[in-house]
């Protein structure tokens, strides 16, 4: 693939050309995070100031609240009383800044919007829509543990082009066919020589700064039940408030709540986030919910990311290790310490 | 919007302002047709949920009554309800509701005049400020 | 306050083996810097585990709720007076409780830090009363008293107002605050200004509900959120549904708020949440001359009431 150096004026020069057929998304400084939003003609990215997003790029392809269908009762109409599907835009996108782990955090969610028998239409049409320019990472938090959660911060699955700083400019590597193309596309085409072994250097040095692990060695042997059953969960899950925040700034948490919504005849049916930290998500319609206790629900969140995943998919965590949830959480519930729990567990 | 009539949503206690509200009805004194009534036991029983629900569904106005302090029925429910009243008002003032969107008033079941007095208020207090705007639900904005 | 740390473990250990309580609610060490996480220990071999210092903004009141257990708690001044509310409203009985009260000076706001830093903070260092943190380009020393959270900052109950007892000798309590000045501000503001300004404040937000939770006011067993029949608001981020969640929310609060601040703690979005609770508060204060949790001998604000209670808004 090809690997090319880009100075910073050719870049910017570059984006505004993809800027004719394309929108593009990238960090913006908003409120006390960077977050994502469109990139306005004559805008350049702040990609140096931003190590890494509030939170994650996954409502660029899923948003928040996203309106299905829509209907009217009015029987003048001739649509009367029919679900319609509402007009989407998917037009080419291009998401530029976004971190390795991010990008690779869609190819995680794909599994369950896009596998061999189910294909969610609106998910998979936006990610087909979007083409992701990942920047390297060289600054990890000191909450990044990507390297032992199946990626990095030099990571290539999941983007179409890697962007590595480098001086004065960015070594790109084109990771797919798509990224090829953009590259082209952009006008920028001189090779870098010895592109690909400063590449490399770059990334070892990066990967040596994520200090910080996780380890589920043990877990993937240990049986669901015992798991499921340990004693720890009530302790670990004292301070958790069960609100939603790590799930929601969860690049791979992908659980959604259908709403129908309707105002005199008219209406929509949408869907919006939701997460199995609110007692809501599993509540049945007699009124029991089977997991009426807080530590259940905490238990589920990473039973199914540490565990539950890896079990079904035969694969990684469903996690990046971008260590938004622990830099979040308003009571410092930490994936990593839980995780240890998990794996250095020994049935009584 | 110039056959714009606005639509107030009313909580009437059952024992003094739907009282008030049958007595004028019945002695024919006229009074506009703008407001829908809903009944309730007592103006303690308004929730601050039931006036953002009527807001949100496209109520212009909301118009809670009751009895006057000392004559509650159930003793004290109205000396309750003026203290939360108080605060709701404000707090949704505060959020940007115009003054006058929400209205309260104390009538007993004899005052059918100062009934068609209030309602006439409540209606032009209403129409001046024009359509509800704050708290109104339309079909979500969200993409 | 990091001398409390000593005095909190060896109280805990007291009352552990004399057998007064069954568990300690108190912090513990978060696992990032500026972090504490509530825990509970219930072995007097286990209380090296608690610890306190300026970080320990969440509110423990928010763990004893309907809890059965006889409960030490740590508590500082807000903690406490959210204990005396759950007194009163019967979510817990006092004779379950050891109080070890905590004479705060006041918890630090770590994305306020992190703004003035510029950036990740990758240690703090906690001195009698200045921070020193280390981030990625250097190393900053702060007064701890600038980098107080908000409500600390204009908190006139830094004592606890119940307690069994105390880790040190009282604190001054700070006078001639302005908690409301900001409040005033938006009060001058015109119909449409306000509503602009709430769009803004609170558009943001992700309705994580994270406001609500680390809350101890908020206890339904069902939220209005989770409501279904009737469906009081919308689920999705239309920001007539997120407004109207914020507007009920701290209307649950009114005349119980305590200005704990641990809504806006938690807020991921750093929402300034209290610009609603407040304004309740300020009315309360105003016109009943009443504050939340001083004292469980006193119905709050709006279960009590007064024959000549101020009516003008009413025809």
């Amino acid at each position: 693939m090809t690997v090319i150096k880009i100075d910073k004026t050719e870049f910017a020069s570059g984006l505004e050309k993809l800027k004719g057929s394309n929108k593009l998304f990238s960090p913006a400084k908003k409120g006390k995070d960077f977050e994502f939003a469109k990139l306005d003609a004559g805008e350049v990215p702040d990609l140096e100031g931003c190590r890494n997003t509030g939170m994650s790029p996954k409502s660029l392809i899923y948003p928040q609240s996203e309106t299905m269908f829509e209907y009217t009762t009015e029987e003048a109409d001739p649509d009367a009383n029919l679900m319609k599907d509402v007009e989407k835009d998917y037009a080419p996108r291009v998401v530029v800044g976004l971190r390795p782990c991010d990008a690779y955090s869609f190819k995680l969610v794909q599994r369950n919007f896009e596998s061999p028998e189910y294909r969610d239409p609106y998910w998979a049409d936006s990610y087909e829509a979007t083409a992701f320019i990942s920047i390297a990472c060289s600054q990890p938090y000191s909450t990044c543990f990507c390297t032992t959660a199946g990626c990095g911060p030099f990571h290539e699955e999941g983007s179409d082009i890697i962007l590595a700083e480098d001086g004065d400019g960015y070594i790109a590597k084109a990771v797919t066919e798509k990224g090829e193309k953009l590259l082209a596309d952009a006008g920028w085409a001189t090779t870098a020589e010895g592109g690909e072994d400063k590449f490399a250097s770059l990334k070892k040095a990066a990967e040596e700064k994520v200090t910080s692990s996780i380890d589920i060695s043990k877990v993937r042997d240990m049986a669901i039940l015992d798991l499921y059953e340990a004693d720890f969960w009530e302790k670990e899950a004292f301070a958790c408030i069960n609100c939603g925040t790590c799930t929601f700034v969860c690049p791979t948490c992908w659980c959604f709540d259908i709403q129908d919504e309707n105002k005199g005849k008219e209406g929509v049916r949408m869907r919006n986030w939701d997460s199995c930290m609110f007692p809501l998500f599993t509540v049945h319609g007699t009124g029991h919910n089977p997991r009426d206790q807080k530590y259940m629900r905490l238990r589920q969140r990473y039973m199914h990311k540490l565990k539950y995943y890896v079990d079904k998919y035969e694969d990684d965590v469903l996690c990046t290790g971008c260590g938004r949830c622990i830099r979040m959480c308003p009571v410092n519930i930490d994936i990593r310490r839980i995780c240890d729990k998990m794996n250095s567990y020994v049935k009584a | 919007m110039s056959d714009w009539e606005p639509k107030i949503v009313s909580f009437f206690c059952n024992w003094c302002t739907y009282g008030a509200a049958d007595l004028a009805g019945v002695s024919r004194m006229e009074h506009p047709p703008n407001t829908r009534v809903i009944r309730l036991p007592c103006s303690g029983r308004v929730s601050p949920k039931f006036i953002l629900a009527a807001l949100r569904q496209g109520a212009d106005g909301v118009w809670v009554s009751g009895c006057h302090p000392g004559d509650c029925h159930y003793i004290e429910g109205n000396y309750y309800a003026r203290r939360k009243f108080n605060l709701m008002k404000n707090l949704l003032e505060h959020m940007g509701l115009e003054p006058g969107r929400v209205q309260f008033s104390w009538i007993s079941s004899a005052e059918s005049t100062k009934y068609v007095q209030v309602i006439n208020e409540v209606i032009e207090t209403v129409r001046k400020l024009g359509p509800a705007k704050d708290f109104v639900k339309d079909k979500p904005k969200v993409d | 306050m990091l001398e409390y740390t000593n005095k909190i473990q060896e109280i805990a250990k007291k009352i552990l083996s004399e057998g007064k309580v069954d568990m300690v609610i108190g912090f513990r060490k978060g696992t990032i810097p500026m972090m504490s996480e509530p825990c509970f220990v219930t072995d007097a071999d286990g209380v090296g585990e608690l610890s306190f210092d300026s970080n320990c903004g969440s509110n423990l009141a928010n763990y004893i709720m309907d809890r059965k257990e006889k409960i030490g708690i740590v508590a500082k001044g807000c903690d406490s007076r959210n204990i005396v509310n759950h007194i009163i409203e019967n979510k817990i009985k006092r004779e379950q409780l050891y109080i070890i009260g905590i004479p705060c000076r006041g918890m630090v706001d770590r994305h306020a830090v992190g703004a003035a830093l510029g950036g990740e903070i990758l240690e703090a260092v906690e001195n009698a009363d200045s921070l020193v943190v280390k981030g990625v380009d250097g190393e900053a020393t702060y007064s701890l008293v600038d980098m107080l959270q908000d409500n600390c900052k204009t908190c006139t109950h830094r004592n606890p107002v119940i307690v069994d007892e105390m880790v040190a000798d009282k604190v001054e309590e700070q006078q001639d605050t302005n908690p409301y000045e900001d409040v005033k501000k938006i009060e001058a503001l015109s119909p449409e200004e306000k509503t602009a300004y709430f769009d803004e404040l609170l558009s943001p937000c992700i309705r994580c509900y994270a406001c609500r939770n680390a809350c101890p006011l908020c206890y339904c067993p069902t939220c209005f959120v989770d409501e279904s029949r009737p469906q009081w608001l919308g689920k999705s981020q239309d920001i007539t549904d997120v407004k109207t969640f914020h507007f009920l929310r701290a209307y649950h609060c009114s005349g119980r708020c305590t200005e704990c601040g641990a809504c806006e703690n938690a807020c991921p979005m750093g929402i300034k949440v209290r610009q609603l609770t407040k304004k309740l508060n300020m009315d309360c204060l105003e016109t009943w001359g009443w504050e939340a949790g001083l004292t469980v001998d006193a119905r709050p604000a709006l279960d009590q009431y007064n024959l000549n209670d101020p009516e003008e808004f009413i025809k």
